[in-house]
């Protein structure tokens, strides 16, 4: 490009202010969509990609595959003591547990609840954390040490200098103190490991953890192996069934290793992987949403190609004299690209400004912490540059240096890209609004099912409750105590203790139930084990029979045999699934051979857990007192600030030294779908600027065409064409794309969204309502975008446009 | 069948206003051939703009029959258009992206009393000044004869009662001229009454009344003996 063309650049981007803002202005902000998209996929896909030799670290995954479970599935999490059975028959083997057991950190009487980890000895050498202070691995080799991250150290002690210090820890039994080895600098966001704490795990089975820490099925910690390349991986996974076989026989049976199998999942995967019973794939949404950045680029650079081709009529004169002064075709095609990629430069530095801009916003929405890696950012986008400036100059470029000097020149007309350019420009339109369609589509359905997932009828009021977490941390006299006195608040108007509440905490028991005269071990089925009020406290619908009463001394299971018959409560989902036609039928029916239990009443199902799970078969057992890893749910009348601090406040009355953790029910159910949301807000966001970008090159098209069929209208005047007939025929030539793109956005956007809610197991039907509402949404948008030109154009006084070349 | 009363036009633009027509009295009576005359500037597109009802006179009376033209709006205009004018221009203004038989249909659609023979008529229109075998062809492949034999066809299509004709031969070969002077001529005796804008003084002559026109001022009006 000589000074000549950065001055026809120039003076084309200044004189023409309205077609360079539109045209820089729609790649800019396609480019911008892009970008943060990109971060989020960037973010999302670089999960422990922060650890030292993180291609060599897998986690063991349990995978269950026994008769009619509903947990059947591969989950990240194995049996405590695995690790050890695997190094007794694999010396040599490099490995560490992660078993977040949480910590209550002493001062003063009043305890304070942190993220503490037990891990093994080998933990640094799976794990290489970055030190701030001290040997990680030196720390780990006595089990009174503690390793606290920087943040706690600053909270703890002022300051990380704080090596040699002491604190008092609660780890689930007894209280010891510890001293602070080394100190590990915080983990960063882009991480599953949770943890602010590390200490040593005991030798054997913890304390209390003894009945299932080498029971084969049980999985309570996260196993991590590290192998030098995939191929020695891999070789070890190939010898799995038969060390299951092996170690697993007495648990599992004789064919232990089709009932189970360990499996390893490279530590970089994890993070996208869904786990167990999950429907919901975090992958396919990271890919739809690096998808949406994608093409917004490509709706804003058919924008530039739109609207450089249909402009390129109104050069030709230039290219013409710069052809008779000797210009070749191939410089022409070089000035043109040159443009294009000057244009890009320009739109991509504004499109920075524009993500710096609209990165706060983005991360509120998305519930995200990203910021522009501008080292990374910079050169990325100037390649971007080069690429999209050939990609979208090049077309316009060979167009315009192929105009034929002499005839343009001759004519007081210049071309303008004749039927094909025309007919070239309605496809793109087609294909933006094709896409803009199926963004509206989606996003009306995606708001449609988190509206959804808000309101649905859980089977229970979800406003009102709060959920007292920390209840496990009480001992077993307590736990009754603070029912009583949670209980007696004016504020509270009902309390049920039981081992699950809204959200889904506590423990989770599944068990086969036989069925009377049908071979096998029977269907599985979820157990909640409940304390008194439980049913009351939620407000569970009765569809038959009666839920467990303190007046007939048989409900209560406390203190029985496992082999002892059982009352229990079913949910309106086990009717069918242990083969009653109705819940009236199921009354009084007794089931299960060698561990009978009674079904007194059926309630209707309440939804405690992810919507992405389906909705378990679930039997309630009734304890009078003492339930194992209870949770309380309170109910109250009033403000919700309220009840929280006359809770709290009698907690810390009661027990100071355990911290205390609780939060309204509804918080803890939106906590389910907090992910949905923030996926749907990216969505919701890329789609409108999609559709925005898709307007800015519908406008400029109708200013463009408007303008060039000024003379035609006068014509049409001139013959008796009224304004609205005028009118009419402008508006009409966009509907015609519109409608075209609708036809196609309707199948593309039913397939994407049949995929995304196929991942809820509460969903909302796929109506025809959405793909006509976005049809007439994208309709009215079109209309808008072109009715205003198209209404002036309209009213010019036709002698004027008949003189208008 | 037209009378002008004292129609003045003025354009004003930032600085200066000139005056393209002053103090126009004009009558012209059914069945008339006019040619109007004058050095470039002098006001006679200007008039011809305004007879045509797409250019609006500052300020005085158009009287079509014993209407006021200049009291209507918009739309009755363009139903004024529609039903009664038919225009030629120099430069054709055919619409590139249509052919020449819906070029020439274009003089109908406006038009609510169309009816249904719309295909005969635009074939009748086209045999008239004979490009029936272009009636497939877009504008850019037809000469410029034949281009403005289709622009007099739509012209004539919608039989309207007057033709106003801006150049018409302009842009064309004496031979091209002479065969669409023909045809207005034979459309003239067919009864239609023309108002044409002519460079060319032989072309005037054919005309039966000749106005002379210099600074927005009719100068003179000779009328031809027959």
């Amino acid at each position: 490009m000589n000074r000549f063309a950065f001055l026809t650049l120039y003076r084309s981007l200044t004189r023409h202010r309205l077609y360079a803002a539109l045209n820089i202005g729609g790649l800019a902000v396609g480019i911008a969509v892009f970008l943060v998209l990109g971060l989020y996929v960037r973010f999302e896909t670089s999960y422990e990609t922060w650890l030292p030799h993180h291609d060599q670290v897998y986690i063991v995954q349990t995978v269950v595959n026994m008769p009619d479970s509903p947990v059947n599935g591969a989950y990240p999490n194995t049996m405590g003591g695995l690790l050890e059975e695997m190094k007794a028959d694999f010396p040599g083997l490099t490995g560490t547990r992660i078993n977040g057991v949480g910590a209550t950190v002493l001062r003063g009487g009043i305890g304070t609840a942190e993220d503490l980890a037990w891990v093994d000895a080998q933990f640094f050498e799976v794990m290489d954390l970055p030190m701030v202070q001290g040997d990680g691995a030196r720390a780990l080799a006595d089990p009174s040490n503690v390793l606290i991250d920087a943040n706690m150290a600053r909270k703890y002690f002022g300051s990380t200098d704080a090596i040699g210090q002491t604190l008092t820890l609660n780890i689930g039994a007894g209280t010891a103190p510890y001293r602070v080895a080394g100190i590990f600098a915080p983990l960063p966001r882009n991480t599953d490991l949770k943890f602010t704490m590390l200490t040593r795990i005991p030798n054997g089975a913890p304390k209390g953890n003894e009945d299932w820490w080498y029971h084969w099925s049980s999985t309570s910690v996260n196993t991590y192996l590290r192998f030098p390349n995939p191929a020695a991986a891999k070789a070890f996974a190939a010898r799995m069934p038969a060390f299951v076989v092996r170690h697993g026989a007495t648990d599992l049976g004789a064919d232990a290793d089709k009932m189970m199998q360990l499996t390893l999942l490279p530590l970089t995967d994890l993070h996208l992987t869904p786990a167990g019973r999950d429907m919901a794939s975090m992958r396919q949404t990271i890919i739809t949403l690096g998808v949406v950045g994608a093409l917004t680029m490509l709706i804003a650079i058919v924008n530039y190609v739109n609207l450089a081709t249909a402009r390129a009529g109104l050069r030709a004169r230039e290219v013409a004299m710069r052809k008779v002064l000797g210009a070749s075709r191939s410089m022409l095609v070089r000035q043109f690209t040159g443009e294009a990629i000057l244009t890009t430069a320009l739109a991509a530095l504004v499109a920075l400004a524009l993500a710096e801009l609209g990165l706060p916003l983005v991360n509120a929405a998305a519930g995200l912490a990203l910021s522009i890696p501008y080292a990374t950012v910079v050169p990325a986008l100037l390649v971007l540059s080069i690429v999209v400036g050939i990609g979208a100059g090049l077309y316009p470029a060979v167009l315009l240096s192929r105009f034929p000097a002499a005839a343009v020149l001759a004519s007081a007309r210049s071309p303008g890209g004749g039927r094909t350019g025309a007919r070239l420009r309605e496809m793109l339109v087609v294909f933006q609004f094709a896409l803009a369609t199926a963004f509206i589509t989606g996003t009306l359905v995606l708001v449609a099912q988190t509206r959804h997932l808000r309101q649905a009828d859980l089977g229970f009021a979800r406003d009102g409750l709060i959920v007292v977490k920390s209840m496990a941390g009480l001992s077993e006299g307590q736990q009754g105590t603070m029912r009583e006195a949670i209980a007696s608040l004016p504020i509270i108007r009902a309390v049920g203790i039981a081992d699950s509440a809204a959200g889904g905490f506590g423990n989770n028991n599944d068990n086969n139930i036989e069925i009377p005269g049908r071979p096998g071990y029977g269907p599985s089925l979820r157990e909640i084990v409940v304390g008194r009020g439980f049913f009351a406290t939620y407000g569970a619908r009765v569809i038959a029979g009666r839920v467990f009463d303190n007046q007939h001394g048989a409900d209560d299971s406390y203190g029985t045999k496992s082999k002892d018959n059982r009352a229990i409560v079913i949910n309106r989902t086990a009717v069918g699934v242990l083969g009653f036609r109705s819940a009236q039928e199921a009354v009084g029916k007794t089931l299960g051979k060698g561990h009978p239990r009674t079904i007194i009443g059926v309630v209707d199902d309440m939804r405690f857990f992810s919507p992405h799970v389906p909705m378990e078969a679930t039997y309630y057992t009734y304890w009078s007192h003492d339930v194992g890893a209870p949770v309380l749910t309170a109910r109250y009348a009033g403000r919700m600030d309220a009840a929280m601090d006359a809770v709290r406040d009698t907690w810390r009355k009661i027990a100071p030294e355990v911290p205390f953790d609780a939060a309204p029910a509804n918080q803890e159910l939106a906590k389910l779908f907090e992910d949905d949301d923030h996926a749907a807000n990216l969505f919701t966001i890329g789609s409108v600027l999609a559709v925005l970008i898709g307007c800015i090159g519908l406008w400029g098209l109708a200013s463009f065409n408007t303008s060039r069929r000024v003379k035609e209208i006068g014509i049409r005047k001139a013959l008796g064409a009224s304004s609205r007939d005028v009118v009419k025929l402008l508006v009409g030539q966009f509907l015609r794309p519109v409608l075209i793109a609708n036809v196609i956005a309707w199948p593309l956007a039913w397939v994407a969204m049949r995929q995304w809610l196929a991942g809820f197991s509460d969903r909302i039907a796929l109506s025809p309502l959405y793909f006509v509402a976005a049809t007439l949404l994208a309709l009215a948008i079109a209309v808008l975008t072109v009715i205003a030109q198209s209404l002036r154009a309209a009213r010019a006084t036709p002698a004027w446009a008949l003189h208008h070349e | 069948m037209i009378r002008l009363e004292n129609i003045q036009r003025r354009y004003v633009s930032d600085e200066v206003e000139t005056t393209a027509l002053a103090d126009i009295d004009l009558d012209v009576a059914a069945g008339e051939f006019v040619a109007i005359m004058g050095p470039s500037g002098c006001g006679k597109s200007t008039l011809l703009n305004t007879l045509g009802t797409v250019d609006r006179p500052t300020a005085g009376r158009y009287l079509f029959g014993d209407r006021d033209l200049v009291a209507l709006n918009e739309a009755e205009l363009a139903r004024f258009r529609a039903m009664t004018l038919g225009f030629v221009f120099q430069s054709f203004n055919l619409i590139d992206e249509l052919t020449i038989a819906e070029n020439v249909e274009l003089g109908l659609i406006y038009r609510k009393d169309a009816g249904g023979d719309r295909k005969g008529r635009v074939a009748a229109a086209m045999d008239r000044v004979g490009i029936s075998h272009r009636a497939r062809h877009y504008p850019h492949q037809l000469s410029g004869g034949q281009q403005q034999r289709a622009a007099i066809a739509r012209a004539i299509v919608g039989k309207p009662k007057l033709i106003l004709a801006d150049e018409p031969t302009g842009n064309l070969d004496s031979e091209n001229g002479q065969q669409v002077m023909d045809i207005l001529t034979s459309l003239n005796a067919d009864g239609a009454t023309i108002i044409m804008v002519t460079h060319s003084p032989s072309h005037a002559d054919i005309a039966r009344r000749r106005i002379d026109m210099l600074d927005g001022r009719i100068v003179a009006s000779l009328a031809r003996a027959i």
